[in-house]
């Protein structure tokens, strides 16, 4: 712009000049003068044409440069085409516990009220050319779940190639494709606790590799997976197996109208099955305790010497169903162990369930994944974020043969496989909470659970008959809950 | 009656077939990846192929075009531009199509006639109105105070066809001696203001931003900016000497199969050589290679003497690593 306006400069300079300039007659400076002009004029127009390709060049590059991302939805970068993508996310969630007196790990019989850090998850994922994607997260919160043998604090580690929507390849450790709930991330649960189901039946996390995809129009999902198997509600640790016996999972799940407008487009339903074989030992039994909801102790252990023996078949129905604020989720989870105490063996049915409902007082849409405010909390604004209501009833049944029991001199004292004095028969839990979601990242939960046992009272009932033996046993009494969570999620 | 249902029968039977005929039409795209100034024979000729094909086959062909420096689309090729076809500057530059993307066989230039170049070209010298400089020929443009534009080699297969035109000449001139033609390009280029990635952003900077004294151009583009893009303002001078450029042509054989348009590529380009193609190529100022179309089109090209980039460079692989690999003579030259 400045030489602009020299050149206009020196050109009215030139033209105002000039009959001076002719009076003079003095054209070599007329010449000269002129040669200055269109020099000038040159070295403008290259500046300003430098400048275009700038700005061309800078276009062009700005589509080879990474880009770099922070945002409500986490904080990574990827390549500027999308081919390579780092993301960083995390999860946190701290809980402050009250539990009722129970049989429980305190000094005084109780569970420990207080604060506990559930989940602190660093989580790296990310993909490469295009296809490839992999998790890796580490876990620094305490493991609550069920028969946890993980020590080595890897949470997921795994690569998934995306071949085609239909046919994807999963590697490494990772939750095997089988509990409906478990799937369900641990930011987005609708309770702070999961259900008998995904804690004291299906699977956790294993080792393994599994096909798995999405065909008829992404309606149906499929998977098949072989793993080094884990006992029920078990996270393998990320060491080699030590057994031959491999675990096998399927499942299919169906959204049938997920692309439709209609009250059954939030529907989902589907099958899921396990298949192993696995001999445990005396000292390595291969066998799950099943924990209270609490997650703080158990209400069922098998007797020690007791061992897994033959087969372990899981079968779980699951669906869900989802409309406007409403949501529903129900599942169920039976397991078939083979268990042997050296001497008798039998094939034990155990199973759960659960039935739990969501709605969203605020009017935001329920779905299996979080729940994204329609005004994010905020007294400036007024936002008062997405409030939820939830409850739940759930149920965890074991096999009376796990109980059976031989006789000494016509009184029931030995117990086959779990006695019946420390171990309840069921247990059976309603729960009721309320979820706070100030905005996508922070969410306060607070959850009551009540559950109730069948047996398991570790002495005969007041006034009953039978002292010393398994009949006529007490009721484990109930374990009442009040869990508050602080969850932070990017 | 019998002949009311016989013709409701005959014209349904009518209406079917030509309903299962249509249904059976297929509608293909194809995307030509190419390099800057082929933009108006493209347009020209894409329009007479899909004439041609829907009339052979029944199936209409839309034809995406992509302009582009021609180094910058054969890398944008093989960082996932999904080409059908390729119709670059150079040979090396669909070479690397072949070197780093796997994209094309290796044997690619044998595919089609003329080492799979359809058509020839060569490089000029396009001046202002009067020639007020008197540029006549490469010494000419090396003399100080003279304006030169021309793109960047690093980016333009015409830039790099340019700069071997004048390091040739300079050869002739000094008795081969590369000292002097080193010396010879680096006086050129420290004459050159403004690099533009491509030959058509050159000839946007010459003719409508008027800058320069000369612009090296392709004769296509010479005889373009001439009669339309700056017609009565340029005019062109033909150098004592300058070099054969041969553009070739590929099918990118691995996105046409994902695509599915293997055969519509391989006629597009096979159309090339039909007397349809050629006299579209004459017309826009590239030198036809069948006898028929050069006949024709012989009077609007000067004759000049050309030289052979084997000849004189030994090929394009070494004349690549020589003068515009990094740090080669193009980087020893213009950081001077």
């Amino acid at each position: 712009m400045i030489y602009k306006k020299i050149v206009s400069a020196l050109v009215l300079a030139g033209v105002v000049a000039s009959p001076a300039l002719a009076f003079a007659n003095d054209s070599t400076e007329l010449e000269e003068l002129r040669a200055l002009v269109q020099e000038l004029d040159q070295k403008v127009k290259i500046l300003e044409r430098k400048g275009e390709i700038s700005v061309e060049d800078a276009a062009t590059a700005k589509k080879a440069t990474p880009v770099v991302k922070a945002s409500e939805d986490g904080f990574g970068f990827q390549s500027a085409d999308g081919n390579f993508k780092i993301k960083l996310r995390g999860l946190l969630q701290v809980d402050e516990r009250n539990y009722s007196k129970v049989g429980g790990l305190g000094a005084d019989g109780k569970n420990i009220s207080g604060f506990d850090l559930r989940r602190i998850r660093p989580i790296i994922e990310g993909t490469v050319y295009d296809k490839y994607d992999f998790r890796f997260t580490p876990e620094f919160g305490e493991a609550k779940t069920a028969n946890a043998a993980s020590t080595s604090g890897i949470v997921d580690a795994y690569v998934d190639a995306r071949f085609q929507p239909g046919f994807q390849v999963r590697a490494g450790k990772f939750k095997p494709y089988v509990g409906l709930e478990r799937l369900q991330g641990g930011a987005d649960l609708k309770f702070i606790e999961r259900s008998y189901v995904s804690n004291n039946i299906l699977p956790n996390r294993d080792l393994g590799a599994a096909i798995h995809g999405d065909v008829l129009d992404g309606r149906l999902n499929y998977s098949a997976g072989i793993y080094n198997g884990v006992v029920d509600g078990g996270d393998n640790s990320t060491a080699q197996d030590t057994n031959q016996d491999k675990e096998y999972a399927f499942r299919v799940f169906a959204t049938p109208f997920k692309d439709d407008v209609s009250v059954l487009s939030g529907l989902g339903f589907g099958l899921a099955a396990t298949h192993g074989n696995f001999k445990g030992t005396t000292t390595a039994s291969g066998l799950p305790n099943y924990k209270t909801a609490g997650q703080e102790s158990n209400f069922f252990a098998y007797s020690a010497g007791v061992f897994g023996s033959g087969n372990r078949d899981r079968i779980s129905p699951q669906a869900y169903y989802y409309y406007g604020p409403f949501g529903v989720i129900a599942e169920y989870a039976q397991v078939k162990q083979g268990v042997s105490n050296g001497t008798i063996s039998a094939n034990l049915d155990n199973y759960a369930w659960q039935l739990a409902a969501s709605y969203l007082l605020t009017g935001e849409d329920a779905s299996f994944k979080g729940v994204k405010p329609r005004q994010p909390f905020d007294t400036d604004k007024g936002g008062w974020g997405a409030w939820e209501l939830v409850a739940r009833y759930q149920e965890n049944n074991i096999d009376s043969g796990a109980f059976s029991s031989g006789t000494a001199a016509g009184v029931v004292t030995t117990a086959r496989y779990a006695d019946p004095r420390n171990n309840a028969h069921s247990a059976k839990s309603w729960a009721a909470g309320v979820n706070w979601y100030l905005n996508q990242n922070v969410k306060i939960a607070l959850d009551y659970e009540d559950t109730s046992f069948d047996g398991g009272g570790n002495a005969n009932a007041a006034g009953s008959a039978g002292a010393g033996s398994f009949i006529n046993i007490a009721d484990r009494p109930s374990e009442r809950t009040l869990f508050s969570r602080l969850q932070f999620s990017y | 009656m019998k002949k009311t249902l016989l013709s409701i029968v005959l014209v349904a039977a009518v209406l079917n077939f030509a309903a299962v005929t249509l249904a059976s039409a297929k509608e293909v795209t194809l995307l030509n990846v190419s390099y800057d100034p082929t933009r108006e024979l493209y347009v020209d000729y894409n329009a007479a192929f899909s004439k041609y094909w829907q009339t052979k086959t029944g199936d209409t062909v839309k034809v995406n075009q992509s302009h582009g420096g021609s180094g910058k689309q054969a890398r944008a090729v093989i960082d996932g531009l999904q080409a059908d076809v390729a119709t670059l500057a150079l040979a090396y530059d669909v070479d690397q199509l072949y070197e780093k993307g796997k994209l094309i066989p290796k044997d690619w230039q044998k595919r089609l006639g003329h080492n799979s170049s359809p058509y020839t070209s060569t490089i000029v010298f396009l001046v202002r109105k009067g020639n007020p400089k008197n540029i006549k020929d490469w010494n000419d443009i090396i003399k100080p105070g003279v304006s030169v534009i021309t793109p960047n080699p690093k980016t333009s297969g015409g830039a790099r066809w340019n700069y071997l035109a004048a390091w040739a000449y300079a050869l002739k001139q000094n008795n081969n001696d590369e000292a002097k033609a080193k010396e010879f390009v680096g006086k050129l280029y420290k004459n050159v203001p403004v690099l533009d990635s491509g030959a058509r952003g050159s000839t946007t900077t010459f003719v409508e931003r008027g800058i320069g004294d000369v612009l090296l151009a392709w004769e296509n583009e010479a005889f373009l900016a001439q009669k339309e893009l700056g017609a009565g303002k340029v005019e062109i001078i033909v150098p004592s000497l300058s070099i054969l450029a041969e553009p070739p042509v590929t099918v990118v054989d691995k996105f046409a199969k994902k695509h599915g348009n293997e055969v519509v590529a391989k006629a597009y380009l096979e159309y090339l050589y039909s007397d349809e193609g050629q006299d579209i190529i004459g017309k826009n100022y590239y030198r036809p290679t069948s006898e028929a179309a050069s006949k024709k089109y012989e009077s609007q090209f000067p004759k000049l003497n050309l030289v052979k980039i084997d000849e004189v460079f030994g090929g394009w692989t070494k004349a690549q690593n020589t003068h515009f690999a990094d740090g080669g003579t193009f980087d020893q030259i213009y950081q001077k």
